[in-house]
C-alpha cells in the first residue's frame, strides 16, 4: 500500500478510500484458491491442518476487496460439486444402509457447512445483505435440499423407505426410531414445506389406506367391543410414533386420519353392531366398553351425536315397553320401582363411561320424559309409591336413606307433564296417611313437602301444609274437649275427631250414614262444644273416613279388640241386638253407600282369620240376597284384630275416571286465568300466540290440550272478558 | 504457588495480535458467541487433536492490536472504554472484523435517558438545501429529508457514516420519512403538478442500498390515482399509513399492508375534519385509533381527529375554527398525543404548550388547555430572542415529541424536556451553532436534531451510567 504519509495524521476517510483499491485479479483467484481446498478439506474430515485465522482473513479480504460475489459463486458451486459426489455415495448404499448413510452424510454437511460458514463470516455479514443473497448456512441447506433430497434417485427411495419401516412397524417389526427421528429432523430443518410435501403428505395418504383396509378388517370380524379396543390401541400407537420420531405438528394431522378411516367410516355400523353394539352395552352395563366408545368417538364429527340418539332410542323404547305393559301396572309401588332402577342404571353410565356429559343427561331426562308421560297413570304410581314408602317402606331408614328415596321420586315427579293430576293423587294418599295415622314419620312427609314447594312453588303445596296444619289444630281441639268436658261424656265411647277445612282435603260429599246412638250422643257433644267456641263453622261428619276400636265378645267368651272402619263399626254394632240380618236389613239400617257396604261386609265376612261375621250362602263375593250371622265361633290369636277394609290401592277405572274427570275441572280455571293475564298485558293477540303463551305458562303443573285453551277462550268471549276482532277474526282483544 | 499445569492452562489462550501479545481463558473469547470469529475461532470444530496440549492454546491474529485491547476489553467487562486518539471508526471497522459490531453498538449507546442527555457529535451535511426534516432509525442511525428539487434523502448508520442517499423516483419532494425496520425507510412524497402520474405518493426503500423495495399505490374506485403524501405512520405491525391528497374529493388516509404493498383501506376525508394534508400521523396503541394532526401553516385552523380503522369512524376530534377573535393569534403549530394516550399535548408560535383530553369529548371538555408562556421566556430568556432576531425570516414552528415519559419541545434553538404528570420542565438541550432546530427525532437511544441553518443535525445521546 502507498501514501503512508496522509494515514499517520490521522485522515481516516483517505485512509479508508486508499483500501478500496484494486487489487491484482490473481490475487483474488489465488485467494479463492486456498479457501476452495479448505472447503474440500472440511467435507474431507482434514480440517485439523487448516488455520481458521488464516481462512477468516482470505475471506475478509476477497469481500473487502470487491469478489464477494466470486466468493459467494465459489462457494456455490463447490458445495454444489459436493453434494453431487455426495448424493452419488447415498444413491450407491444398499438395502438398509441407505438411512444410515443419508443420515451421516447429513451430520457431516451439518457441521462442514457449520465450518465453512465460520470461515465466511464476514461474507455473511456485510455482503450477504448489501446483495440481497442467501446466507451461508441456509444456502447450505437449500444446496442439501435440491442436489440430494430432490435428487430422482434419492427423493422417492427415501420416502419409500420412510414409509416401509413405518409400515413395518405397524405390524409389529421393531424399527431404528433414533435414525427415524435424524431424518424426519433432518427434512424439518430443511424446512416446514419439505417435511410435509415430501414426507407427511405421502405419509398421510398410505396411512389412510392402511387403516381403511385394517378397519374394513376388523369389522368383519371382531365385535363392537374388540374392534374399539383395536382403534384405541392404533390412535395411541399413531400419538407414540409422533412423539418418538415425527414432528410434533404432525399428531392432530395423523389422528385425525385414523379417527376418520376407524371410526368415523364405521360409527353406524359399529353402534348398531348385532349383539354387540350399543344397545348391548348398555344392556349389560359395559362401563368399560362404553367409555372406551365415548372417548374415541368424541374425537370426529358427529361422533356423540350418534352415540346420543342410539341411547335416547333405545331409552324411549325400553321404557314405552316398561310402562305400558300391563303386566307391570299390576303393581304401582313396583313400577316406579322399576323406572327408578332403569334411572339409576343410566345414571351411572353417564357418570362413570360418558364423563357426566351434560348433552346426554339431558338426553336421558328428555327420553324419561317422554315415556313417563305416556302412561297418564305415571302421577297416580309415583304418588303411590311414595305412599308405599311413607306408611312402611322406611322404617328402619335413616334420614339419609329417606333423602335420597325422596330425591330419587322428585327426579320422576320433574319428568312429569301432568302434575296438576299428581298433586291431586298425592293429596288423597296422604289424607288417608294422616287420617289412618300411617305416616311412619312426620319429618319425612315434611320433607317431601318441602321438595315439592322448592319444585313447585308455595301455590302447589299450601292445600297440603294446610292438612298437616288441621291435623295439629284436631289434636289440640280433642285435648280441649276431653279436658272440659270429660264430667260431662262419663263412661261413653272416646272420640277422636279430625276436623278438616273444606278445600284442603280430598273429600267427596258422601251423605254420613247412620251412625249408633251411643256414638251419635257423644258425637252431637262434640258439635255443640266446637261450634260453641267457633263462630260461624258448619261440622259435616266424614263417616266414610274414620276408623273405630270396638271391643267383642266371642262364643267361648274370647274378648278381642277389632279395628274397624267407622262403616264396619256401624254394622258390627247391628248385630248386638240381632244375630242375624240380610244385606238389606243392614243396607237399610245403616244407609252406608251400596258399594262401601259390599267392600266393607267383604272384609267382616270373607277374609280368612278376620271373618267375625258368617254369610249365608258362602261365597266369595256379597250379593243382595245374603245374609250374615255373628260368627260365634271366630278365634284370633291376636287380642288385637285388624280388620283392614278391602281397599283397590289403585284406583278401580271408574274411580280414575272420576278422578280424571275433576283434574279437567280444576284446570279449566288455571287456563281461564292465564289467558287472562296474557291478554291483560298483551290487549290484542292471535290464537295461536295464546296457545303459546298459555302452555308456557302453565307447563309447570301440566300440558293444557290446546282444544281446551280454545274451549276456554270461548267461554271467556262469550262472558265477555275478551272478543275477537271485527276484521282479523284470528285476533282476540281484551275488554277490561 | 504450585498450582497443577493443567489447571493453570486449561482454558487459556495466548493470542498474538499483529505482535503484541494477550493472554485470555476460551470462555472469555467464546462469551463473544458462536458466530462472531473469536467465538468460532477457539469453538472445537476448529481445534480437533489439541485437546491433549498441556500449553495454552495461541493463536495469531493478524490485525492492529490496539483496538483489539479496547475489544477484548469490551468482553472481559461489558463496557466499552476507548483511549483518546483511537479513531471510532477505526474500532468500528475492527468491530466488524470479529464480527462484534452489535456488541460495541449496544455498549456505546446506553440506554435513553432523557435527564442524562449529552451531544456526542454534530454531523455536517453536503445537500445544497437545508433539511426539512430528521428521523431516528431504531437502531441508532438516521435520515435527513432535504425538501427543494432535489428529493433526496440522507441516510447514516449507526455510526454516523452516511449511506447511499435516497432519491424519490424522478426527485419529488420528500414531505415524509419512517423507518419500517432498520433497514426498511417509507418516505411520502409530493406529486407536482404536470409531471407523469406515478410522480409523488409513498415508496419504501432499502435503507442500506437506497434500492426501492415497494411503491405504495391508491386506487379510488378500482382506478388507480397519482396523489400527494403529506405524513406517514406505522402502526408496529403491518399496516402503513399515509396522509393523501389527491384530486377534488380524494382526500383521506390510505392503508397499505407493508409486506407487500397491497393498499388495504381508505379513509375518506369526512366534513368537519381534515386527513388529506395531515403534519402529523400518530398511531395509539393503546385505543388502536390513528391520530391525524393537521396544523395551522398549512391549513388556516389546526385540526386533530383519532381514526379508528376498524370499523371506519372517528372517535374523537377537535378543531379551532371559530374560536374567538381575541385568542385568533395562537395557532396550535404541532401536536402529539402522549404515550399514556389520554391526551394531545399542542405547541403554538409563541412555544406554549396546551393539552387536549382524549377522554372527553373535544366539544364538551372546552378546548386547549393552554400553560403559560412563562416557562420559556424565564427558562431560556433573552438568548431565544436575540436568536430569533438575528434568524430574520428564518423562524422555525416549534415541534413536539413524546419518548420515555416525558415531553420535548423544540423552541428556538434548544430542546426542552418537560417531566411527571404536570409536565415540568426538567433540562433543555442546546446546541452552540446552526440556528434553530426545525426538526427532532428520538430513536435507537438517540436523539437528533435538525438545524435550520448550516446543514448541521446535531447527535445527542446517554452516556454510560456511572460505575458506582
Amino acid at each position: 500500500m502507498s501514501g503512508g504519509g496522509p494515514t499517520r495524521k490521522r485522515n481516516f476517510k483517505i485512509e479508508a478510500f486508499k483500501h478500496r483499491v484494486e487489487l491484482d485479479p490473481k490475487y483474488a483467484e489465488r485467494t479463492w484458491k486456498v479457501l476452495e481446498h479448505a472447503i474440500h478439506e472440511i467435507y474431507n474430515h482434514n480440517a485439523s491442518g487448516l488455520s481458521f485465522e488464516e481462512l477468516y482473513r482470505s475471506a475478509y479480504n476477497m469481500v473487502l476487496h470487491k469478489y464477494g460475489e466470486k466468493l459467494y459463486d465459489g462457494l456455490q458451486n463447490t458445495m454444489t460439486s459436493r453434494l453431487k459426489e455426495i448424493s452419488k455415495s447415498i444413491e450407491t448404499a444398499q438395502g438398509g444402509l441407505f438411512l444410515e448413510e443419508l443420515n451421516a452424510r447429513w451430520m457431516d454437511h451439518n457441521k462442514a457447512l457449520q465450518m465453512i460458514r465460520d470461515i465466511l463470516m464476514y461474507m455473511d455479514r456485510t455482503y450477504v445483505p448489501t446483495a440481497h443473497r442467501t446466507p451461508v448456512h441456509e444456502l447450505g441447506l437449500n444446496l442439501w435440499r435440491d442436489h440430494i433430497i430432490h435428487s430422482p434417485m434419492i427423493h422417492s427411495r427415501l420416502l419409500d423407505t420412510l414409509l416401509d419401516l413405518i409400515d413395518r412397524e405397524r405390524m409389529g417389526e421393531v424399527i431404528n426410531r433414533g435414525l427415524m427421528r435424524s431424518i424426519t429432523k433432518m427434512l424439518m430443518d430443511l424446512g416446514p414445506a419439505v417435511y410435509q410435501d415430501d414426507f407427511e403428505k405421502p405419509f398421510l395418504e398410505v396411512s389412510a389406506s392402511f387403516y381403511s383396509g385394517e378397519s374394513q378388517e376388523f369389522i368383519e370380524c371382531c365385535d363392537c367391543g374388540n374392534y374399539l379396543k383395536k382403534a384405541e390401541r392404533r390412535l395411541n400407537e399413531e400419538m407414540e410414533r409422533v412423539s418418538h420420531y415425527l414432528d410434533a405438528g404432525s399428531e392432530a394431522k395423523i389422528t385425525s386420519v385414523v379417527e376418520k378411516e376407524m371410526i368415523a367410516n364405521h360409527m353406524h355400523r359399529l353402534v348398531h353392531m348385532e349383539n354387540s353394539g350399543l344397545v348391548n352395552m348398555l344392556v349389560d352395563d359395559k362401563y368399560e366398553d362404553l367409555g372406551r366408545m365415548y372417548a374415541l368417538f368424541r374425537r370426529v364429527p358427529d361422533g356423540l351425536s350418534t352415540i346420543r340418539d342410539v341411547m335416547t332410542s333405545y331409552l324411549r323404547e325400553t321404557g314405552k315397553q316398561l310402562v305400558t305393559d300391563p303386566e307391570r301396572l299390576k303393581d304401582p309401588v313396583e313400577f316406579v320401582q322399576r323406572l327408578l332402577n332403569e334411572k339409576d342404571k343410566h345414571d351411572k353410565i353417564i357418570s362413570v363411561a360418558f364423563g357426566n356429559d351434560k348433552t346426554f343427561q339431558n338426553a336421558l331426562n328428555s327420553s324419561f320424559e317422554f315415556f313417563i308421560n305416556l302412561n297418564n297413570r305415571s302421577p297416580e304410581f309415583i304418588s303411590l309409591y311414595v305412599d308405599d314408602k311413607l306408611r312402611k317402606g322406611l322404617k328402619g331408614a335413616t334420614e339419609e336413606d329417606v333423602e335420597v328415596i325422596l330425591d330419587k321420586v322428585m327426579m320422576l315427579f320433574r319428568y312429569l307433564q301432568e302434575k296438576d293430576v299428581f298433586e291431586k293423587y298425592y293429596k288423597q294418599h296422604l289424607a288417608k296417611r294422616l287420617l289412618s295415622g300411617k305416616t311412619v314419620s312426620d319429618d319425612a312427609e315434611r320433607s317431601m313437602i318441602v321438595k315439592l314447594k322448592t319444585e313447585c312453588g308455595y301455590q302447589f303445596t299450601s292445600k297440603l301444609e294446610g292438612m298437616f296444619t288441621d291435623m295439629k289444630t284436631s289434636q289440640d281441639t280433642m285435648q280441649d274437649f276431653y279436658a272440659k268436658k270429660s264430667e260431662e261424656l262419663g263412661d261413653g265411647p272416646t272420640l277422636d275427631v279430625h276436623i278438616l277445612t273444606t278445600g284442603s282435603w280430598p273429600t267427596q260429599p258422601s251423605p254420613p250414614c247412620n251412625l249408633p246412638t251411643e256414638i251419635l250422643t257423644v258425637c252431637e257433644k262434640f258439635r255443640s262444644y266446637y261450634l260453641g267456641t267457633h263462630n260461624g263453622r258448619r261440622l259435616t261428619w266424614q263417616t266414610n273416613m274414620g276408623t273405630a276400636d270396638i271391643k267383642a265378645t266371642f262364643g267361648k267368651g274370647q274378648k278381642h279388640e277389632l279395628n274397624v272402619s267407622t262403616y264396619q263399626m256401624c254394622v258390627l254394632m247391628l248385630f248386638n241386638n240381632a244375630d242375624g240380618l240380610t244385606y238389606k236389613d243392614i243396607e237399610r239400617d245403616t244407609e252406608i253407600p251400596a258399594s262401601d257396604l259390599k267392600r266393607c261386609l267383604q272384609s267382616l265376612a270373607c277374609v280368612k282369620g278376620k271373618n267375625v261375621l258368617r254369610k249365608e250362602p258362602m261365597s266369595k263375593d256379597i250379593s243382595e240376597d245374603d245374609t250374615f250371622y255373628f260368627n260365634d265361633k271366630f278365634t284370633s290369636k291376636l287380642v288385637k284384630v285388624k280388620i283392614g277394609t278391602v281397599v283397590a290401592q289403585k284406583e278401580s277405572e271408574p274411580e280414575k275416571q272420576e278422578t280424571r274427570q275433576r283434574v279437567e275441572e280444576d284446570r279449566k280455571p288455571q287456563i281461564e286465568a292465564a289467558i287472562v293475564r296474557i291478554m291483560k298485558s298483551r290487549r290484542v293477540l292471535d290464537h295461536n300466540s295464546i296457545v303459546a303463551e298459555v302452555t308456557k305458562q302453565l307447563q309447570a303443573r301440566f300440558l293444557p290440550n290446546p282444544v281446551v285453551i280454545k274451549k276456554r277462550i270461548e267461554s271467556l268471549i262469550e262472558r265477555e272478558f275478551l272478543e275477537r276482532d271485527k276484521v282479523d277474526r284470528k285476533l282476540y282483544r281484551y275488554l277490561a | 504457588m504450585y498450582t497443577p499445569p493443567t489447571t493453570s492452562t486449561r482454558g487459556r489462550v495466548r493470542l498474538n495480535v499483529g505482535g503484541r501479545v494477550f493472554e485470555t481463558t476460551a470462555a472469555t473469547l467464546a462469551a463473544a458467541g458462536r458466530d462472531t470469529m473469536l467465538g468460532a475461532m477457539v469453538d472445537a470444530s476448529w481445534n480437533s487433536g489439541v485437546h491433549d496440549d498441556p500449553a495454552p492454546a495461541e493463536y495469531f491474529i493478524d490485525r492492529d492490536p490496539s483496538c483489539f485491547a479496547v475489544l477484548l476489553d469490551l468482553l472481559r467487562t461489558g463496557d466499552l472504554h476507548v483511549p483518546p486518539g483511537l479513531p471510532e471508526a477505526t474500532l468500528y471497522r475492527e468491530a466488524l472484523y470479529y464480527g462484534l459490531l452489535d456488541r460495541v453498538r449496544s455498549a456505546r449507546l446506553g440506554g435513553f435517558d432523557p435527564d442524562r442527555l449529552r451531544l456526542a457529535s454534530s454531523v455536517h451535511g453536503r445537500s445544497p438545501g437545508d433539511g426539512v426534516a430528521i428521523r431516528a432509525a431504531p437502531d441508532g442511525g438516521c435520515c435527513v429529508s432535504h425538501g427543494g428539487a432535489s428529493g433526496v434523502v440522507r441516510v447514516y448508520n449507526w455510526m454516523l457514516q452516511e449511506r447511499r442517499p435516497v432519491y424519490y423516483p424522478s426527485h419529488a419532494p420528500v414531505n415524509d420519512a419512517a423507518y419500517l425496520d432498520a433497514s426498511t425507510l417509507l418516505l411520502a412524497a409530493r406529486e407536482r403538478p404536470g409531471r407523469r402520474d406515478d410522480d409523488g405518493g409513498v415508496s419504501s426503500f432499502s435503507a442500506l442500498t437506497g434500492e426501492t423495495r415497494h411503491r405504495f399505490r391508491v386506487a379510488h374506485d378500482r382506478q388507480p390515482r397519482s396523489f400527494t403524501a403529506t405524513a406517514l405512520a406505522f402502526d408496529g405491525g403491518c399496516d402503513v399509513f399515509a396522509s393523501c391528497k389527491g384530486r377534488i374529493n380524494e382526500y383521506g388516509v390510505a392503508v397499505w399492508d407493508c409486506n407487500t404493498g397491497e393498499q388495504t383501506g381508505f379513509f375518506y376525508e369526512p366534513p368537519g375534519c381534515a386527513l388529506g394534508e395531515a403534519d402529523r400521523l400518530q398511531w395509539l396503541d393503546g385505543t388502536n385509533t390513528l391520530m391525524v394532526a393537521t396544523m395551522f401553516p398549512r391549513t388556516d385552523s389546526s385540526f386533530v381527529s383519532l381514526l379508528d380503522f376498524r370499523d371506519k369512524s372517528v372517535v374523537w376530534s377537535w378543531s379551532d375554527v371559530g374560536t374567538p377573535a381575541s385568542l385568533e393569534d395562537k395557532h396550535a403549530v404541532d401536536a402529539v398525543a402522549t404515550e399514556d394516550g389520554r391526551s394531545v399535548c399542542l405547541v403554538n408560535q409563541y412555544d406554549d404548550l396546551g393539552f387536549l383530553d382524549l377522554r372527553k369529548n373535544a366539544a364538551s371538555s372546552g378546548g386547549v388547555r393552554w400553560r403559560s408562556r412563562s416557562k420559556l421566556a424565564t427558562m431560556s430568556g433573552g438568548k431565544t430572542k436575540t436568536k430569533k432576531a438575528a434568524c430574520g425570516e428564518e423562524t422555525c414552528y416549534p415541534k413536539l415529541a413524546a419518548h420515555g415519559g416525558r415531553l420535548f419541545a423544540s423552541t428556538g434553538d434548544a430542546i426542552s424536556v418537560f417531566s411527571g404528570p404536570d409536565h415540568v420542565m426538567t433540562s433543555t438541550l442546546r446546541c452552540s451553532n446552526g440556528g434553530a432546530i426545525c426538526d427532532f427525532s428520538i430513536g435507537g437511544d438517540r436523539l437528533f436534531a435538525l438545524h435550520g441553518e448550516e446543514n448541521v443535525f446535531d447527535v445527542w445521546e446517554t452516556p454510560p451510567p456511572p460505575i458506582i
